[in-house]
This record gives structure tokens, sequence and C-alpha cells, in this order.
């Protein structure tokens, strides 16, 4: 059997599309009579999904040149000859892509220019099926399919990273639900769960910057970004200043003109450099929060609170006299 | 153009078939009613609102919207800003006496946010909730 290298033969995406209505519906009739956890507010709702059908949109007109660059590398550059056919060449690529997702996903929320395109993902106060829907616009012009190059390069053919990109995205939607509490122990600790992703997508100061997994949680175990969810702290969905209003364009563009906003004030190069590849929140003088700091404010609060914590009184028997 | 058609055709399919869909699921959450419980704005409920984005300003003064959905608290300079947004808040802060300055139009205090993000906070007001509230009027020293 032999596979087409360039083109893949399917669109995990596309053909998942029926899924996603059927379980979104599922999730709200579930939710109505009080059989799962769900909540959905139906602008909310209408928000994510616009910025869903949007991105495939967007992506059909200007997703051809990150695709065309990917195939010009396969043919002139690749360095192996990997077969489409081979069973080790999918677990290869599956573990390859895996932390490639990992690793794009992490810059996505460290470094402010890639989170203005990565940011429309957090924007909803709900944490439902369809907010993983909520989908960039901005992704293919940011530049982030530049993290996958490499694979193609080393001779992964670009239909096979397709396929595989494509299962991950598929893999990474049912985990947007409040329905599912816990996994068994063994789930959780290889896999990207429900609970390791409700994380990620908590503003808490204890939850921020962690959980960046695709499919394996173990990328961050190894890299140390890995949070468990804390049944005493719920998570608190959306950014950590939240947007003010349903506009799809703004949840779209909001961040780009942030970073358009501050580099017109911008006086040296070291503020441009700085409101652009910062981390999100970053500032010359340091008068906004990052992740970082809001951390770090929320441990001393915690440490304070601790250290003026009233201990036990000592129980003094009661002599009559 | 029959090999623009093949490609073009089945994606107008597919986004004309996701946009019916995208409508019905908004229609279907729209009739399921299962937004978040919120209850109407009252003095501590906005502090403790607000002190979930701001834990370290402690409010003197707070202010509430004439329909409860909305809120002012002075704390020191600043004015932090909370409204409802949906079954959710949004909260902003900005400086105290530019809140006080800000203008009112059609009963709605209009507070601009200077924030790409939440442009534009409006608060409801009326006569007997004036903005500002009273003793508040002079901007702080």
């Amino acid at each position: 059997m032999t596979l087409d290298p360039i083109h893949p033969a399917f669109s995990v995406v596309t053909l998942a599309i029926p899924l996603f209505v059927v379980t979104i519906i599922l999730e709200i009739v579930l939710g109505r009579f009080g059989k799962a956890k769900a909540t959905y507010e139906f602008r909310d709702t209408a928000t994510s999904l616009m910025m869903g059908l949007g991105s495939n949109i967007v992506g059909a007109l200007i997703g051809g040149f990150a695709a065309a660059t990917a195939i010009y590398v396969y043919i002139h550059y690749h360095l192996l000859e990997i077969p489409m056919t081979a069973w080790w060449a999918w677990v290869a690529v599956f573990f390859l892509e895996d932390m490639t997702y990992y690793w794009f996903h992490r810059f996505s929320h460290e470094r402010r220019f890639w989170w203005a395109a990565h940011v429309n993902h957090h924007s909803s106060q709900h944490y439902n099926l369809a907010t993983a829907l909520r989908q960039t616009w901005t992704g293919e012009v940011a530049g982030t399919w530049l993290l996958w190059l490499p694979l193609t390069l080393i001779g992964f053919p670009p239909a096979m990273l397709a396929i595989q990109k494509g299962i991950s995205l598929v893999y990474q939607y049912w985990i947007h639900t409040e329905a599912i509490r816990k996994l068994p122990r063994w789930f959780e600790a290889f896999f990207n769960t429900p609970s390791h992703h409700r994380v990620h997508h908590a503003r808490n100061p204890r939850y921020l910057d962690a959980n960046y997994a695709g499919i394996l949680i173990i990328w961050d175990r190894m890299f140390g970004t890995f949070v468990a969810e804390n049944e005493a702290e719920p998570p608190r969905y959306g950014i950590v200043k939240n947007l003010g209003d349903f506009n799809v364009l703004r949840v779209a563009f909001h961040e780009w003109m942030g970073i358009a906003k501050d580099l017109a004030g911008s006086r040296s190069i070291r503020e441009v450099f700085g409101y652009l590849f910062g981390p999100p929140g970053w500032s010359p003088d340091g008068s906004r929060d990052t992740s970082h700091t809001l951390k770090a404010k929320w441990l001393a609060r915690e440490a304070a609170q601790t250290a003026v914590k009233p201990t036990e009184p000592e129980t003094v028997p009661l002599v009559a006299e | 153009m029959k090999g623009v058609d093949t490609v073009i055709n089945p994606l107008l399919l597919q986004f004309g078939g996701s946009a019916v869909a995208v409508a019905l699921m908004v229609g279907i959450a729209a009739w399921a009613r299962i937004s978040r419980p919120v209850a109407p704005l009252d003095p501590t409920t906005a502090r403790t609102l607000l002190a979930i984005d701001y834990p370290d300003l402690v409010p003197d003064v707070v202010w509430i919207s004439a329909d409860t959905r909305g809120a002012i608290a002075r704390a020191g300079k600043d004015a932090l800003v909370l409204y409802r947004l949906g079954d959710s808040w949004v909260t902003r802060h900005m400086p105290w006496d530019k809140a006080l300055k800000a203008p009112i139009r059609s009963g709605h205090i209009r507070l601009k946010l200077a924030d790409p993000s939440a442009p534009m906070a409006r608060l409801a007001v009326s006569g007997i909730n004036p903005w500002p509230p009273e003793g508040l009027k002079e901007p702080q020293g």
C-alpha cells in the first residue's frame, strides 16, 4: 500500500465536524436536564463557534502558505526516507509531533507575539465543548507553524504530519468539559485529561502557565509545568483581564491591538523587543503584571496568611478552687 | 475552471453547513438556559468579586449601578470598575479622578478604560443613585 506523502488522504478535523456538533448538543442537553455539569451562555457560545468557523475560513484562505512551505522543504531538503506505511513511523510522529505541540503551546503562552494569536482560545469565561472550537484567526500569520518544519526536514511527510496534527486537535476537543471530573489514575498520569486542561484554562494565579500538553501530559511533568487540579480551588476560567464584550473581532485581534498601542509608545529597541517577545504583561517599568508576578504575589499572600493563622490555644484544665 | 470548482464547491458546502450547525447549536444553548445564576450586585458581592482581581487593594467606598449590573469602588487613587458580561464579570481599574469626570449619556456613565480588550464600561445611573455619590465628588488629594 502506498499513501501520498504530500496530500493527506483525508482531513481528520473535517471528518470530526459532525462529532463536534453532536457532542456539543449532547453536553447542552445533559446540562439542561442536570445529568452533567455544563454551563452555556448563548452569546459566549455564539462567539466561540463563530471563532471556530472563522478560523476554518481563514485557514482555507491563507493556510496554503504554510502547507506549501512544508511541501517545498520536504521535496527539496528532507534528510531521511520515512515511509508512511511503516508502523514505527506513526509511533515516532505521534511522540515527536506531540512534543512539538507542547513547545508551540508553551511559546504561545509565554511570549506575547504568539500569545496574541492564541489568547482568543482562552478568552471565554466558560469551559465547555464549544470553548474548544474558539480557535485562532491569526496563528498562520504569527508563524508558529514553523516549529513543525524540523519534522518535515527530518523526513516526516507533510501528509503524515497533517494527519497527526488533526488527530491531536480532535483529541484536545473532548477534554474541554466540566462534565468529566477525573479519569483513572493511570490515564491521568500519562494523558492530557479534562482535569489537567481545566487547570490550563484557569486564571487563578495558582494555575497560570501550566499544563501545555496536547495529547500526553508527560511533557509537562518532564519540563516542570505540570500543576494538578486542586479540589479546594475550582478553576476560574478566562484570561487575567477578561474581555469586555462578545465581539468576535475583539476576541480575534485585541492583543494585536494592545501590542500596536504599546509599540506606538515605545522609546527604545529594548522596549520594542520587550513588548513583542517579552511575557504577556511585560512593561518597561514593571508596572503591569505577568504570570510570574501574579504567581509571586499569590505565593506571598499565601505565606502571609499562613504566618498570621492563629494557633490553637492550649487547653488549660479548669480547676475549681 | 472545473479544477477550481472541485476545490471551491466542497469548501462552500462545508462552510455553509457549518454556519447552519452554528446557528442550531447557539439556538439550543439559548433554549437550554444553563448559564450561571447571577444575583443582583450589592456592595458585599462587588467587594468579593473585585478582591479576586485586585487582592491587594481594599475599597473604602463601593457604588452600585442603578441596574445592579455594575459597580465602581474607590481604592486609594484608583477606581475599580466591575460590570456584568452575560453571566460573568469584567473588571478594570482607572484613575479615580477620571472616573469622577466620566460623562453621563442616556442614563449611563461612560467610563473609558484605555484597554483594547475592554475599551468602555457603561454603567446605569439614576436620580436616586447618582454618580458621583454624595461626598465623593471631589478628586482625591
